[in-house]
């Protein structure tokens, strides 16, 4: 049967990474999309287990289909389905053998990449490189991912748009107070501590994210504030937590940092509410979802200008850019939002016109309908 | 429970849209008989239109359109099973209510929760809001599809409506759709997304439908829909849960400031919902049915034993032929889409509304969620059919046997097939004939039409659940329900479309839910010591109306036929003959109707 768009992933439900965040929304984009232009739509899952999509929001699951790690299942169904469908979207590059092997056997079908970061910024094997160039589109997440993609693979300009990610519309609501000094109790903490929060994976090979910068520039002010407190939370690695404390312990921070690990996400609104500022001044980040939740649960927003940051901050009208690996910059962009944190909030209006869902579901379907209609260039 | 509609557009001038509106209210007034409200913004050419049906405050304070903090605006038409818990937890939040009504309660929600409110809604509704302040219009419809809005963005603006009739006041949008008559002739109905007009197409079920003035873009978005899990296994626990949560959905479909009553055809569903309604409303619960004089066709020995033990009151309406025969046109006049059914829920309406009931519980809901129908015996031979080569289903399209010919039907794949093949009227061989027109144009109208492809993971009896509730309950026991109760001003609500009692059977693993003898075993095993062994232990009736006598019978019906051209002609012919179903005739008598045979 003739099939509009088939949707090939890797992880939606049983993962809780951004790029986790980005299939579940556009699923979500891709089912309205479906019923608004009336066409036909098919989600894969390669590693999702049976039950992972029981009761989610995003998209109803019988358009969908977990294959549980079984990859063999899952190629020969995407192959088969792929070449009945107008249009496959892979959610990562990893799929790309898939996504290439369907164009060489139904060349009219279209295929568009998703590239979020770090993952299509290695160089690729010959292969490879050949596989990326039969992709009809990609859709990069920030404007540094696309000059990085084109600077390693020579793309074509035109063959890559860029489609910000956007703030998930079932994003917990923000709280009342409440919750919040509940956690200040069971974090030790006090409302007149000064709390910068940072919600990452700590691990050896996340260390870009910037957290140990954050523990320099804190004790490059803490004698001058010492009311400052560093929440550093987010699944870790024991050997990575052990490597912070010790961190921690050298630079005489050991009372002023709090590593409470993974948050659910329903707990998120009551972290982001608990802080006065979000900090993560990372150097390899394909975008930063981080960033735009922690705007729009009223955190002012620190991050670096090295990497796709900067589309998150909005080049810095939304927050403060600085150069992530500069300590000293951290530390006076730190101070100046303690000193005025109102003053550098992000602009809500300004935030959902670049990071709204409304506004990435046009995008979206912009790219869908030239697909579809096999317009692409 | 009202209608709705509204217009918003800049091209026109505020007093046009205004008289537009009015219209539209006029054409809708048989479903809010006690009030009438308009509400204009100058500034956003906007008109929001509403005629009042009053079930919760009667008073004035539930004038529509209503507003809130002068900021938003709606115009709803629905009932919120759940209104009272919301209306707590927005007043812990600081908000203060003037009125009794629901509609308050959505407003609050709105401001409090934005887009986020309507997944906590349980109930029937369906409604326009507008925030003065985004200057933004939302137009929001419930996650069954229980109540419906129509609407259109042609003509650079936004206009909607309960009913397809209202938009006649819109000279803009009165353009037909000249393809509805194939659907209906295939279907027994209009299926969704299909209208009979042009431009107008219905807002999808637990979508919203959001419109920005100032940039005028637009965009639909789910915020709730319902999946298959496989969640409870056993039978005690599903057994205790369907029990628990029906008994609650039951209460809380009860609420009403007005005169309320539940329909009891003699079934096993509407047993249940009037057993669990007695419960609650001990000796002061009312219920309506309908028999007839032909034993053939009567279910009254059914119905009096179930009165019988729940010592209810009850009003028996002796539906007779020359009653049939004066109310046909005017039942065909009541429709706003033609539809073959629906003809039995225009009388008992009609007759709810005689004796002074606003609203009424019905059993709609069981056979879908629960497996009443056959098609849930026939899901693995359609599923095996359906493998067919295409060649040899083709052979079967001229067959004189209407089981035979419909396979052809099983060409399609997935759950289209499986519906026409198992539920469909006319072959498309003989649409063509009747509709002028080619084989091809039919099959390629109905392979257009928009349903799910392929029901991935589900198991087979499951899928035909997902069917049955997706299409034949929402295309037309939920349409008739709403129509054809409005005709009579009267709300019909049903239980078995709660939220919560929806999700509930669909988490029952297949395996359990469908097992046992009887049709529904699961829940006569859970209600049968509050049902008579006659309701659940009874042979089938089948769809117990003499209608096939009647419209044979019928001068009105003969007249329409045989004004209309050859193959009309023919086809009556055949049914006065019996080789042809009256819902056949039906969809032939609703074409002619709307001249289009």
């Amino acid at each position: 049967m003739r099939n509009d768009v088939l949707f090939l992933t890797l992880n939606i439900f049983s993962a809780t990474g951004g790029i986790e965040k980005v299939c579940r929304v556009a699923g979500k984009a891709l089912y309205e999309y479906g019923i608004e232009k009336n066409k036909s739509l098919q989600i894969y899952s390669m590693h999702d287990g049976k039950n992972a999509a029981d009761e989610n929001k995003y998209f109803p699951a019988e358009i969908y289909r977990p294959y549980e790690s079984n990859k063999l299942n899952f190629v020969k169904d995407a192959m088969h389905k792929g070449c009945k469908s107008k249009v496959v979207i892979i959610s990562h590059i990893n799929l790309l053998s898939i996504g290439w092997s369907i164009k060489k056997l139904c060349p009219s079908t279209k295929l568009l990449l998703f590239a979020h970061g770090i993952e299509v910024w290695s160089p690729l094997s010959e292969v490879k490189k050949k596989m990326l160039a039969s992709c009809d589109g990609i859709i990069a997440v920030s404007n540094f991912t696309k000059q990085k993609m084109q600077e390693i693979f020579g793309l074509n300009e035109k063959k890559i748009t860029v489609l910000n990610n956007c703030l998930d519309p079932y994003l917990p609501l923000a709280e009342g107070n409440e919750k919040k000094e509940l956690l200040l109790k069971t974090y030790g903490f006090c409302n007149q501590n000064k709390i910068i929060f940072t919600l990452a994976r700590l691990s050896v090979k996340d260390r870009y994210k910037g957290y140990d910068k954050v523990l320099e520039a804190i004790s490059l002010i803490k004698e001058k504030m010492p009311e400052i407190r560093y929440l550093l939370a987010g699944k870790y690695d024991p050997e990575e937590k052990k490597h912070i404390e010790k961190l921690a312990h050298r630079l005489h921070l050991g009372g002023h940092i709090v590593m409470p690990g993974f948050i659910n996400d329903e707990h998120l609104p009551s972290h982001y509410a608990l802080a006065d500022l979000y900090l993560m001044p990372s150097t390899k980040e394909g975008f930063g979802i981080v960033f735009i939740e922690a705007m729009h649960y009223g955190l002012p927003v620190i991050g670096g200008n090295k990497d796709g940051t900067s589309d998150a901050l909005c080049n810095g009208e939304l927050g403060i850019m600085v150069d992530p690996e500069n300590t000293n910059e951290l530390a006076t962009a730190m101070e100046k939002v303690f000193q005025n944190k109102k003053g550098f909030m992000a602009d809500k209006k300004l935030l959902m016109e670049k990071f709204g869902y409304d506004n990435y579901k046009l995008k979206l379907n912009v790219l869908l309908d030239i697909a579809t209609n096999a317009r692409m260039n | 429970m009202c209608r709705i509609a509204g217009i918003l557009n800049e091209g026109l001038n505020i007093d046009s849209s205004e008289q537009m509106v009015r219209q539209m209210c006029q054409l809708l007034k048989h479903g809010g008989p006690d009030d009438e409200g308009i509400y204009s913004c100058v500034e956003a050419n906007l008109v929001l239109g509403n005629r009042r049906l009053a079930l919760l405050d009667l008073s004035d304070a539930g004038h529509q359109p209503m507003q809130y903090q002068n900021r938003y605006f709606i115009t709803y038409n629905g009932e919120l099973y759940n209104y009272i818990l919301i209306k707590d937890e927005l007043k812990k939040l600081g908000h203060h209510f003037i009125t009794g009504t629901d509609t308050e309660v959505i407003l609050a929600a709105f401001s409090q929760w934005n887009v986020q409110s309507f997944a906590k809604f349980n109930g029937m509704y369906a409604f326009a809001l507008w925030d003065n302040v985004q200057k933004e219009i939302y137009l929001v419809r419930d996650a069954a599809g229980m109540k419906p809005l129509y609407y259109s963005t042609a003509s650079d603006g936004l206009a909607f409506a309960s009913e397809i009739r209202a938009f006649k006041a819109i000279p803009y949008l009165d353009k037909a759709n000249n393809n509805w008559p194939v659907y209906l002739m295939a279907y027994g109905h209009i299926p969704e997304p299909v209208t009979t007009l042009a431009d107008i197409r219905p807002l999808h079920k637990g979508c919203f439908f959001k419109y920005n003035v100032a940039t005028g873009t637009h965009s639909l978005q789910s915020f709730a829909h319902y999946s298959f899990s496989n969640k409870i296994n056993t039978n005690t626990e599903a057994e205790l849960l369907i029990k628990n949560t029906l008994q609650k959905a039951v209460h809380r479909h009860l609420l009403a400031d007005a005169p309320i009553g539940v329909f009891l055809s003699g079934g096993i569903d509407s047993g249940i919902i009037a057993s669990l309604a007695s419960q609650i409303k001990k000796d002061n619960l009312n219920s309506l049915s309908i028999c007839f004089e032909d034993p053939q066709f009567s279910e009254k020995k059914f119905q009096d034993n179930l009165i019988q033990k729940l010592k209810c009151k009850n009003y028996q309406y002796l539906l007779k032929e020359d009653e049939f025969e004066n109310s046909l046109p005017t039942i065909l006049k009541n429709m706003d889409m033609p539809g073959c059914d629906g003809i039995n829920t225009w009388f008992i309406s009609k007759y709810a509304a005689e004796k002074g009931f606003k609203a009424v519980l019905s059993g709609v809901g069981g056979d879908e969620l629960f497996g009443g129908y056959p098609s849930f015996q026939r899901a693995s031979m359609t599923q095996m059919l359906q493998k067919f080569p295409a060649p040899l289903l083709n052979i079967t399209k001229y067959s004189n046997k209407k089981q035979l010919a419909r396979m052809a039907y099983l060409n399609m794949d997935g759950i289209k097939g499986a519906y026409l093949f198992l539920r469909g009227l006319f072959t498309p061989p003989e649409i063509a004939r009747q509709l002028n027109a080619t084989e091809k144009e039919v099959w390629n109208l109905l392979e257009d039409l928009p349903v799910i492809s392929a029901l991935n993971n589900l198991e087979n009896k499951n899928k035909t659940a997902w069917m049955e509730f997706n299409l034949y309950m929402q295309n037309q026991l939920l349409r008739d329900a709403d129509v054809m109760g409005m005709a009579h001003g009267v709300e019909i609500r049903v239980p078995f479309l709660d939220d919560e009692f929806i999700r509930l059977s669909m988490n029952i693993n297949a395996a359990i839910k469908f097992k046992g003898p009887l049709p529904k075993q699961i829940l006569i095993n859970t209600f049968k010591n509050i049902l008579p062994e006659t309701i659940w232990n009874r042979p089938k009736m089948g769809f117990s109306f003499p209608f096939a006598k009647w419209l044979a019978d019928s001068k009105y019906v003969k007249g329409l036929m045989e004004d209309g051209n050859k193959i009309t002609k023919l086809n009556y012919k055949k049914f006065i003959a019996g080789n042809l179903h009256w819902s056949h005739l039906m969809s032939l008598i609703l074409l002619r109707h709307r001249n289009h045979a």
